[in-house]
């Protein structure tokens, strides 16, 4: 009995981490990161079913670019040596305890203490069941950034992307999929053999629009991932429609629709299926993303015989140009704080993610690589995530902002692109 | 307590597998059904199906065709309507056995797939269709159809004679895929002289319709590729209407998606820059 426990357990585990993103490649930066030492949990009863909080914890904070957060050999108790950690260049020392109540149930206990001042500065008690060990680990990673930043953390939030896998009658199969910040815990929302593209989460994270080739052409379908309901096609709108973004407020969503051959940017209405162009060009406008507040959309648009950004104001209705440095310029999403663009620009050969300061016109390219896509901010502003190249192969790469170190999330087969994170969760 | 738990779990997912593999069964289960189905059919016509000898499919394979002499693959190109493929020289030898061969299968595929379509269209739809290609039907006294079965047999036919003047002007015209340079939508000249000829075939066949999908390669955006690929296409229909053509071409884009080869460099870009004529 006891070997059929240990081997079902097994595979269980298995089966749900098979397809989690790895983390494969930390490219460190020289800069100082708040160095803190979160050492592993005690453990009061039976807790080997469950994740070692303590570790993810450490991965999410070194993966923000703002810790440097090492584990320790002993098990740190409320007897803290702190001369020891100043000797060892500690700021903060993060220990803890998981106590089993009954099978399922569990108390977590948290402690954080500022090395100089050898004060607590957070200590808190969780009951939590199993199930929800992971979530919680999350949820102490932002409680650590915050108490020791002053800043919120992103980690108690999701990621959605696509993946794309060869199937077994030589055709290819692409997967919308939504998982933890850090990758693991993954869910199929959408499957198809067709092409899926473009996903799209409406703020309250409660609907998804998403571009599907699955009639032969695309066509942006709208979807309430959580409740398991059919999606549905948005009309026809006498043309092909593609690239949604949704605005803040979520009733309505900005689209790129191909009137007799000629794309332009529309907003529809949900409730009244009112259409309302929003740009009037004969050239390409595509790739809108709305501004925070939902008062202006940055666009893609060939207009002047270049690929450049735009940004249309939509009380005055004035359109004016974003991005002057550089040939091609694409895909912008605001920051959370609607001061920045992220967007790929044109380097030489090459396509790589980069930030604009929109009010001072200064553009930063973010990375070396080749053929960055679909830069996105995480929810406090501090990470971008994006997707590019690796030896022919789609990955997920984050980069902190803070100090530009990059963290690389592949899948084991298959490739992974067009990354979206979520807002917070309430 | 927690052994229990466990079992229930694995319980739980054993039968959820459990549950896939019957639908997967069921989907097998209908798939043997539909053969069945067309083999009743087949037997229905009786002395017409001699010549034709079918596999499950009703069609042929390769293996089978390449077992024929050439004399009977004449014969069966005749029959599938493939006559002017045949190329034969002085002696009357036929030249193009392969081709030959390849073209039968071919056209039983795509033939296969036409029936299915046809038989899967309720009476309307089959209506619309036969006055789109000029097709007497018959209505009873309720306006129904009334010879349901004899028209999908002139569609089918209608279907065979236009794929074998397709497949005849594959073999004549090299370019059914036309290239483009990085981020360009502009045709040059080589690329409007294979237009032309496009624009000749469809004028001399008015029930052939044309499909254009355009593609880019990878670099760039998504989204600005998709909007690209659309122009790649639309700039070849604009050719193609001083013709009159418009009516009859439908385009579409599948940008980065669908790439002919995979790979990041100057050699898989170019392939895959492209616009792609398929006919119907």
């Amino acid at each position: 009995m006891k070997y059929l426990k240990f081997i079902l357990l097994f595979s269980l585990l298995i089966s749900f981490s098979a397809n989690a993103l790895l983390e494969v490649n930390i490219l460190k930066s020289k800069e100082a990161a708040f160095p803190i030492v979160i050492a592993p949990f005690e453990v009061i009863g039976d807790s080997s079913g469950n994740v070692d909080i303590a570790k993810i914890i450490r991965d999410n904070l070194n993966r923000s670019g703002q810790f440097s957060a090492l584990s320790t050999d002993a098990l740190v108790r409320n007897q803290i040596d702190f001369d020891f950690w100043k000797e060892h260049k500690k700021d903060a020392v993060v220990f803890g305890k998981v106590e089993q109540v009954s099978s399922k149930v569990f108390n977590i206990y948290i402690y954080i203490y500022d090395v100089f001042s050898e004060k607590s500065l957070y200590q808190k008690k969780i009951t939590v069941s199993n199930t929800g060990f992971r979530r919680m680990a999350h949820f102490l990673s932002d409680k650590i950034h915050y108490v020791l930043l002053g800043q919120k953390g992103s980690f108690n939030t999701r990621l959605s992307y696509v993946t794309v896998t060869d199937n077994d009658n030589g055709g290819r199969t692409y997967r919308l999929q939504i998982s933890d910040s850090d990758g693991f815990n993954p869910q199929t929302v959408v499957r198809s053999p067709n092409p899926i593209l473009s996903p799209a989460w409406s703020k309250d994270q409660k609907k998804l629009a998403y571009v599907s080739f699955k009639n032969n052409r695309s066509e942006v379908f709208v979807m309430t991932p959580f409740l398991k309901t059919i999606p549905i096609r948005l009309p026809k709108f006498d043309g092909i429609a593609s690239s949604p973004s949704w605005h803040p407020s979520g009733e309505s969503i900005a689209l790129t629709i191909s009137k007799q051959g000629n794309k332009d940017i529309y907003l529809y209405n949900f409730k009244s299926t009112n259409l309302k162009r929003l740009t009037k060009n004969k050239s390409i406008d595509t790739e809108a993303s709305f501004s925070p507040d939902g008062n202006s959309i940055a666009f893609t648009s060939n207009r002047t015989g270049q690929v450049q950004i735009y940004i249309k104001d939509l009380q005055s209705g004035k359109i004016s140009r974003a991005t002057f440095e550089g040939r091609y310029n694409a895909k912008p999403v605001f920051s959370p704080d609607g001061r920045d663009l992220a967007l790929i620009h044109r380097v030489g050969k090459d396509y790589r993610v980069a930030l604009l300061d929109i009010k001072s016109r200064d553009l930063t390219v973010m990375t070396r690589n080749k053929s960055d896509e679909s830069p996105y901010f995480s929810p406090n502003g501090g990470m971008i995530i994006f997707s590019t190249n690796r030896d022919n192969k789609g990955i997920l790469s984050i980069i902190s902002l803070h100090n530009n170190q990059i963290v690389e999330l592949l899948q084991k087969t298959g490739e992974v692109r067009e990354p979206t994170w979520s807002n917070y969760s309430n | 307590m927690s052994n229990k738990i466990l079992l229930l779990s694995s319980v739980i997912f054993l039968s959820s597998c459990a549950g896939n593999n019957i639908s997967e069964l069921g989907d097998k289960f209908l798939d043997l059904i539909n053969p069945s189905d067309a083999a009743t059919e087949l037997a229905d016509l009786g002395g017409d199906a001699t010549l034709v000898a079918t596999d499950e499919n009703g069609g042929f394979s390769i293996n089978e065709l390449e077992q024929l002499s050439n004399d009977e693959l004449i014969a069966i190109a005749r029959e599938k309507g493939l006559e002017d493929l045949i190329v034969l020289d002085a002696e009357g030898n036929l030249q193009n056995r392969d081709q030959l061969i390849n073209a039968i299968v071919e056209s039983g595929d795509l033939l296969d797939a036409k029936s299915a379509e046809l038989e899967s269209l309720s009476d309307n739809a089959l209506i619309e269709m036969a006055i789109s290609k000029g097709i007497d039907f018959e209505l009873d006294e309720d306006g129904n159809l009334a010879n349901r079965d004899e028209l999908i047999k002139a569609l089918m036919d209608d279907a065979a004679a236009m794929l074998a003047i397709i497949e005849n002007f594959k073999n004549s015209s090299d370019s059914f895929i036309l290239y483009f340079s990085y981020d360009d939508t502009e045709i040059d000249d080589l690329s409007t002289r294979s237009i032309i000829e496009h624009a000749n075939f469809m004028q001399d066949n008015p029930s052939i319709s044309l499909r254009l999908e355009g593609h880019a390669d990878e670099r760039g955006t998504r989204e600005y590729n998709l909007a690209l690929g659309e122009n790649r296409a639309l700039s070849v229909k604009e050719v193609l209407s001083l013709y009159n053509l418009d009516d009859r071409i439908i385009v579409v884009s599948y940008g980065e998606e669908s790439p002919i080869l995979v790979g990041s460099n100057e050699m898989a870009w170019e392939e895959n820059r492209r616009v792609e004529f398929s006919y119907y």
